[in-house]
């Protein structure tokens, strides 16, 4: 039988100590999630509405694709910039896992880069031409949301081939030219659905916060859009349950095990379950409500934090699949104190600078402040 | 050897050099883009200049468009391409500056929010306040450039991080401060290529174009001293490349300054001069110009590192220096992870190696191909001159694997061409052998030239008694391979030498030191090869 190979850790010791990483990664990709879900969520439902709005009988659906249409690439911003700092720390702690399923699929794993691009300058477009309602906007929309899809398809094939180190060398040998995908994993698809599914469901109950405030200004829009939200959301929410138990399913018998006997994971899940149901409940009967409900407002957050326990849940089931090779206790460690006192300092004050443009921006009292303050 | 090798048509470098000088090319336009529009519109409404802070407004939205879409993305793109290509120095140089990245990435962060407020609220933020947003934007921006240049400067400078491995030594590095200076010029260049891409047509024309042209002409006399500053400070063997020993140093030196006298000339006479010469062409002409430079200063700067990815500490080839006594010991078999076959004594294990340790820089044909290079050399030649690889001109990392490994590889190599067959005349013999001298000598030596010249060795020495000297060359020098040319070209290439040799010479030419390119080789102590041949 033929030894696993596992890249050796880099011989510098890490710069920091492991729990801070491990923080900052959770806290950074749970910030990329939320952009990500915002930017493909939003793009599906922006899509939908157009396409909807094109018929005189849905100005409202015509209303929100607009809207929508100018927050599209300021949100594909926040995924990338956000996406970035995730990368960089994910890099830190599990690089030998990562590089090597990167190289296994390069060819895709690159591509990734031109096919941002051209979705983002979709997104552009579609901006400075959804007014007009036209159909080459809605073809453009639909293929800048498509190649979405397509890049989070191959996000999840390396995020799982880098735990599965077993299936490495021959799927080397069968492609070297980096052509490969994860399929013959079983938890891809499954995955890839309950990613796609929770976008648009995040997307939804950001929507019925949103519509929730545009009621005190436009309460007839503002409820059609706080229902229409409310319903995607338990609707997404009750698929995702589905979703989540196949995807457990298909998870190896031995991991989900590892998983679902580790306390930790086991309080996260019962955590993230609790939290999920209590969002679905209180977005559905605030979205009810004749006036601005603050039990919507309840509901987003709860999904909020479903999301970072998800993110979380994630982040041990990654530690269980990759037991038998990485003991994140042992790699060496030699902070950078100095250094990390700076970055936490620069990061407050960074945070201080954009939010004192955001006040800036706010006391101008102009619609660009929706578009703005939505990060 | 750590990571599987991703196989490509085109060299692993390549790719990088590609995404690299695109990205270079717009994120120095981010920053001194960023600067020119903040100070563009701060003049316009200082002078109450409507139609001037009109193109404030046009070119704040192309700026928007080209740096926050292709800058940022492509910027990521790098981070991708070199986890690819060179998995073991990203992974070191993330180690080592996790937080420097950590820190660049907070000021992204600021620099993508101000450019996007700063590009949507020009009708509805009050004048001071978007001006603060666009001096917020700049700062964010030319503080990611002061952050970054630390780790690209580290990977040819590292300084005293070597002994101390300390994050600051690292970062304010020897060339740290002679780089922001010159990237910072550069930018200024930039700032004002692009600034005439949006130029009006009619209001505001000419003062754009000056003020344009002034940018540039600022950024032009900034660089060469800045440069020159720059120079002074990189190691011995990357000045020695300056020398003009290498070709493709050569043609980057001459290309860079060529694309930017071009481009100031352009300035000066349809910038200053006579701006409504500045037509969409010529304005194309100058973007072209600003491709050029960076494209010919990012060579130059990747080529001058050469055999390094990171001076001192990781080959070109993702090979760690630290690592290249045991895989000289043992074998690549023994700690390559991801091999495309368990037989070493098949051709493909050959051909796997060479993918392996010579991809990241060479393919078999094409761009930097080995067919050229290796024309005329035999299996066994190959295989021993691999020992001596990094002896060539300076630029080859030493050969990390054992002797079977090498003969492997040796194999790979001479199966790539024809072995050669001559009938060897009088009328071609001098022909046949400057092609052998050219194969077997010409890779670490001239005869009359200036790099490693053997005239001084055989001056005056008869074509027999230059043959006499081969069966013992190898002997002669632990630098030096077996001489194992068959007779006929060891007559012809005898021949070519003792020819050359005996030309009259106009004067007598000044030998060229060349750096051996590591200091890690087992096999072969550093020594003077042109003193021991002579």
């Amino acid at each position: 039988m033929q030894t696993i190979p596992i890249p050796h850790v880099d011989p510098l010791p890490l710069p920091g100590p492991v729990w801070l990483f491990t923080a900052l990664l959770l806290v950074v990709f749970t910030l990329h999630v939320v952009a990500m879900n915002s930017a493909l969520g939003g793009g599906i439902w922006t899509l939908w509405n157009y396409l909807r709005g094109r018929h005189s009988e849905h100005p409202y659906s015509r209303r929100l694709a607009n809207e929508l249409s100018q927050m599209l690439p300021t949100l594909l911003a926040f995924t990338v910039t956000l996406g970035v700092a995730a990368l960089l720390f994910v890099q830190v702690l599990f690089g030998n896992f990562l590089y090597t399923s990167s190289i296994l699929i390069g060819a895709l794993w690159l591509a990734v880069i031109p096919l941002v691009m051209a979705a983002y300058y979709g997104f552009y477009y579609f901006s400075y031409t959804a007014e007009q309602g036209k159909g080459t906007a809605g073809c453009v929309l639909a293929i800048s949301v498509c190649v979405l899809l397509s890049i989070a398809f191959i996000f999840v094939n390396n995020m799982t081939l880098m735990l599965s180190p077993s299936r490495w060398l021959e799927m080397y040998r069968a492609h070297p030219n980096g052509w490969n995908l994860n399929l013959g994993d079983h938890s891809v698809i499954p995955r890839y659905l309950h990613i796609v599914n929770g976008a648009i469901a995040l997307f939804s109950a950001i929507l019925a916060h949103l519509g929730m405030r545009k009621m005190k200004v436009d309460a007839e829009y503002g409820r059609w859009l706080v229902q229409r939200a409310a319903l995607v959301f338990a609707a997404c929410t009750g698929l995702q349950f589905l979703l989540g138990m196949w995807l457990l399913l298909a998870i190896p018998r031995e991991i989900a095990m590892v998983l679902l006997r580790d306390p930790l994971a086991g309080a996260v899940f019962g955590l993230a379950f609790v939290s999920v149901i209590a969002a679905m409940l209180l977005i559905l009967l605030g979205s009810l409500a004749e006036k601005p409900s603050p039990l919507v407002h309840f509901g987003f957050g709860m999904s909020l934090v479903t999301l970072f326990l998800m993110v979380c849940l994630r982040y041990l089931l990654r530690l269980a699949y990759l037991k038998p090779y990485l003991n994140l206790g042992t790699l060496a460690v030699r902070p950078q104190v100095s250094v990390i006192a700076l970055f936490l300092i620069l990061f407050v004050g960074g945070l201080a600078t954009v939010g004192y443009m955001l006040l800036l921006v706010a006391r101008s009292k102009k619609p660009q402040v929706h578009v703005a303050s939505m990060h | 050897m750590n990571y599987p090798h991703w196989q490509l048509p085109v060299p692993g470098g390549m790719l990088i050099a590609l995404v690299a000088v695109l990205h270079v090319f717009v994120s120095h336009f981010a920053v001194g883009g960023g600067f020119f529009l903040v100070t563009t519109e701060s003049m316009a409404r200082r002078q109450n200049d409507a139609s001037l802070l009109d193109y404030c407004k046009r070119h704040s939205k192309f700026f928007a468009l080209l740096t926050l879409v292709f800058g940022a993305i492509s910027g990521v793109g790098i981070w991708f391409t070199i986890g690819l290509v060179s998995p073991e120095a990203t992974s070191s140089l993330i180690h080592a500056f996790v937080w420097a990245w950590a820190i660049e990435w907070v000021f992204f962060f600021v620099e993508i929010a101000a450019a996007i407020i700063y590009a949507k609220t020009w009708d509805s933020l009050p004048a001071r306040d978007h001006m603060i947003v666009g001096w917020i934007y700049f700062v964010a921006a030319w503080m990611s450039l002061f952050v970054i240049n630390g780790i690209l400067t580290f990977m040819l400078t590292p300084g005293r991080w070597i002994e101390t491995q300390n994050f600051w030594d690292g970062i304010f590095n020897p060339t740290f401060w002679p780089s922001v200076v010159a990237r910072t010029a550069v930018s200024a260049i930039l700032a004002g290529i692009f600034g005439y891409i949006t130029l009006p047509k009619q209001d505001a024309r000419e003062k754009v174009a000056r003020w344009a042209a002034t940018w540039m002409i600022v950024g032009a006399l900034v660089l060469p001293i800045s440069l020159s500053w720059y120079f002074s400070k990189i190691p011995l063997f990357s000045q020695l490349y300056m020398n003009g020993v290498l070709t493709g140093v050569r043609h980057a030196v001459r290309g860079g300054v060529a694309f930017t006298l071009l481009a100031v000339a352009i300035a000066v006479v349809c910038g200053m001069w006579k701006p409504r010469w500045m037509r969409p062409p010529v304005v194309a002409l100058l973007v072209v110009c600003g491709l050029g430079m960076i494209g010919a200063g990012e060579y130059l700067r990747e080529f001058l590192r050469k055999p390094w990815v990171i001076n001192k500490v990781i080959y070109a080839n993702d090979v760690r220096a630290a690592e290249v006594e045991t895989l000289q010991a043992k074998g690549v078999r023994q700690s390559a992870n991801f091999l495309l076959t368990d037989d070493t004594a098949s051709a493909e294990y050959g051909k796997n190696l060479f993918e392996l340790q010579c991809g990241s820089c060479h393919a078999a044909g094409g761009y930097r191909g080995m067919n050229r290079r290796v024309d005329g050399w035999d299996a066994a030649f190959a295989a021993d001159i691999l020992q001596h690889i990094h002896m060539l001109r300076g630029t080859m990392p030493p050969y990390a694997g054992d002797e079977q490994d090498r003969k492997a590889l040796g194999q790979y190599l001479a199966s790539l061409n024809p072995p050669w067959q001559f009938n060897i005349t009088a009328a071609n013999r001098l022909e046949v052998g400057g092609k052998v001298f050219g194969a077997r000598c010409g890779h670490c030596h001239t005869v009359n030239g200036n790099f490693r010249p053997l005239r001084g060795t055989f001056e005056k020495a008869t074509p027999s008694q230059v043959q006499e000297i081969f069966p013992a060359l190898g002997a002669m020098s632990s630098n030096m391979p077996e001489f194992n040319a068959p007779e006929d070209q060891a007559q012809a290439l005898a021949f070519y030498i003792s020819h050359e040799a005996n030309l009259p010479l106009a004067q007598k030419p000044a030998p060229a030191e060349m750096p051996t390119g590591t200091n890690h080789s087992r096999l072969l102590p550093q020594t003077d090869l042109r003193q021991e041949v002579r």
